[in-house]
């Protein structure tokens, strides 16, 4: 018995969503849907350990537009949403400060959904002020941070996972 | 190349092998690039001869000169490529138009059954002629694949298909999703308006939704009339008996695993399967019955009264025929000849015909009604004057006989007819109306009834 969930990746434009999708999914869809729609979605099946055994999980993963122009749409895409994805790019401090921004967007329409931080590009050079940011900002939002990298694969299966097990939890 | 003797070796000839050294350092470089350049084009020749790698090196630029060729001389374009692709045009376009005719025939001839007759009786009150509705038969459809969707979250609840279910089933019924939603945003003007249906080349996805839970259908052809009500019935009913579970779902599809019988009736319905949903009525309730009971009754009780009015004017306008001592009395002849007549045979005419004494009225006419012909009875279709003698000339009597009067025809003389007609006020009345007035139930018999001529 499979059990689905729609998660959404929420962040700013090209914090690297797309590439961590990608990195963790072989996914059939074409990325021209982002850019037309403002969402592409990909499956994952995972295997997470629950409280009562092993549980199948298939992960619906809504890759989000990150651009301000399908910011009407987000919402209408959120619906439904039981986890998300919220990503930065280390890189750059300001993609930190909109993660309070997108956690509000979805507390309102999915109030409770399970949320992972994800502190993506961990391979450039840290910015040190959004290191500093998004630790702040994963303690306030009481989730759970990983520092990921989509280019050599750090940290992208567990962060997976452990939305996984937030999920079954 | 400069050097002093001093380091050059003078006065030494220089040696065969020195001078090889010498070239091969002079010109060194120039036999590198040499040889660059051989394996360069040997690898180019290579690759010339690959006819793939050729193709595709030159793809995108004829792709793009193809485009722009287009674009600045359309016309040429046109005349160039048209005795390629017309003709496969006009050949596909043909061969297609043979398969509907073919199609057409064969639903033509096998259309004898009491349904397809009713159907065709159907379509021809409805203003369809039965060639349109054997073209619309057709006219194939059928459903490839069925996706029952959580409406809220875009997970797929339960999926099927004619032919081996898709990998990414799941992932069509998110991006479904994904478009519906993208569509009520962008052109819902903030209404609730759902997508209905979306045209992929020639397959359409008719979508029919409930409150938490929507289906999409892939269908090819035309939908037969009913389809989109067989979705609505089926998804409703679906949202009905699982809104606890579509309400707070959890993503375990499994409940929903019991409404593949459901979703594949749908898949099974071909064209013409469901126009039976919207001809056969629903099963009559109580009420229904009583009243189309009393309308029947009602009915049959009019026809009754039609029938029993019908025979009381019958009545009416056949009275019994007047007693030939009546006739006898107006013309004078001797009661002797009423014996003879009151036979209503051929042999007393004789006796009656050689009138002796003439009067100066025509009513000797009635002499040959008191024979052997019956009452020819009529009424008036309008409102008429009765004039003394048949012309418009003849002086009027008085009377009028009223539109629906009924009459009795005594004779005919030209355009005018001798009637007789009783009313309440003066009895039974005599006189002469414009036969265009009279209508009768029979052909007045011209030849028996004749007026003599009067004086």
């Amino acid at each position: 018995m499979a059990i689905s969930h729609k998660v959404c990746l929420l962040g700013d434009f090209a914090v690297g969503k797309t590439s961590l999708v990608r990195r963790f999914v072989y996914d059939r869809f074409d990325d021209r849907y982002i850019s037309t729609i403002g969402v592409k979605v990909s499956r994952k099946p995972i295997v997470v350990p629950g409280a009562q055994g092993p549980v199948d999980l298939r992960l619906m993963l809504w890759d989000l537009a990150g651009s301000e122009e399908f910011d009407v749409l987000r919402a209408s895409y959120l619906r439904g949403a039981t986890g998300a994805i919220l990503v930065c790019d280390l890189s750059r401090p300001e993609t930190v400060d909109s993660l309070m921004s997108y956690r509000v967007q979805l507390d309102a329409c999915c109030p409770g959904a399970r949320v992972v931080v994800a502190a993506n590009k961990v391979d450039l050079a840290p910015d040190a002020r959004a290191q500093a940011l998004v630790v702040a900002a994963a303690a306030a939002q009481r989730a759970s941070l990983t520092y990921t990298s989509a280019r050599d694969g750090t940290g992208v299966e567990s962060l997976f996972r452990a939305l996984g097990a937030l999920l079954v939890g | 190349m400069t050097g002093t003797p001093a380091n050059s070796g003078a006065g030494m000839p220089p040696t065969e092998s020195s001078l090889e050294e010498l070239r091969a350092i002079l010109v060194q470089p120039e036999r590198r690039s040499v040889d660059e350049l051989r394996a360069a084009l040997d690898g180019l020749q290579a690759r010339l001869d690959d006819e793939t790698w050729l193709a595709a090196a030159i793809a995108p630029i004829l792709s793009e000169a193809l485009r722009l060729k287009i674009r600045d001389a359309r016309d040429e374009m046109i005349e160039a490529l048209y005795p390629i692709i017309g003709q496969t045009v006009v050949r596909a376009v043909s061969e297609a138009v043979r398969d509907l005719a073919r199609t057409v025939d064969a639903q033509m001839r096998a259309t004898i059954g009491p349904r397809q007759v009713w159907r065709r009786l159907q379509a021809r009150l409805r203003g369809v002629s039965g060639a349109e509705l054997a073209l619309r038969d057709a006219l194939s459809f059928t459903v490839s694949q069925v996706f029952l969707i959580h409406q809220e979250s875009g997970l797929l609840l339960q999926h099927v298909a004619r032919d081996t279910a898709d990998a990414d089933t799941d992932l069509i019924g998110a991006m479904l999703t994904a478009i519906r939603d993208f569509t009520e945003e962008a052109f819902g003007d903030g209404r609730p308006e759902d997508l209905d249906a979306i045209q992929v080349g020639d397959r359409r996805i008719l979508i029919e939704a409930a409150q938490r839970v929507y289906l999409a259908a892939v269908v090819d052809g035309v939908e037969p009339a009913g389809f989109r009500a067989l979705m609505r019935d089926c998804v409703v009913a679906i949202a009905q008996d699982h809104a606890p579970a579509l309400r707070d779902y959890d993503g375990d599809a499994t409940p929903f695993d019991a409404e593949g019988d459901r979703l594949r009736r749908l898949l099974a319905t071909e064209a013409g399967d469901a126009r039976g949903r919207e001809e056969t009525p629903a099963p009559m309730s109580r009420g229904q019955k009583v009243a189309l009971g009393g309308l029947l009754a009602l009915a049959l009780a009019c026809c009754g009264a039609t029938y029993a009015l019908g025979r009381w004017g019958w009545a009416a306008l056949n009275p019994p025929p007047p007693l030939p001592t009546a006739t006898a009395t107006a013309t004078g002849v001797p009661p002797a000849t009423a014996a003879p007549t009151a036979t209503a045979t051929a042999t007393a005419t004789p006796t009656v015909t050689p009138t002796t004494t003439p009067t100066a009225t025509p009513t000797a006419t009635q002499t040959p009604a008191a024979t052997a012909v019956a009452p020819i009875v009529g009424a008036m279709t309008g409102n008429a004057f009765v004039h003394e003698a048949p012309a418009l000339t003849a002086s009027r009597t008085g009377a009028v006989i009223r539109l629906g009067h009924p009459v009795e025809v005594l004779a005919l003389s030209g355009a005018w007819a001798q009637v007789r007609w009783t009313t309440v006020e003066e009895g039974e009345r005599t006189g002469w109306v414009q036969l265009a007035w009279v209508a009768t139930l029979d052909p007045i018999p011209g030849a028996v009834i004749t007026p003599q001529a009067g004086p």
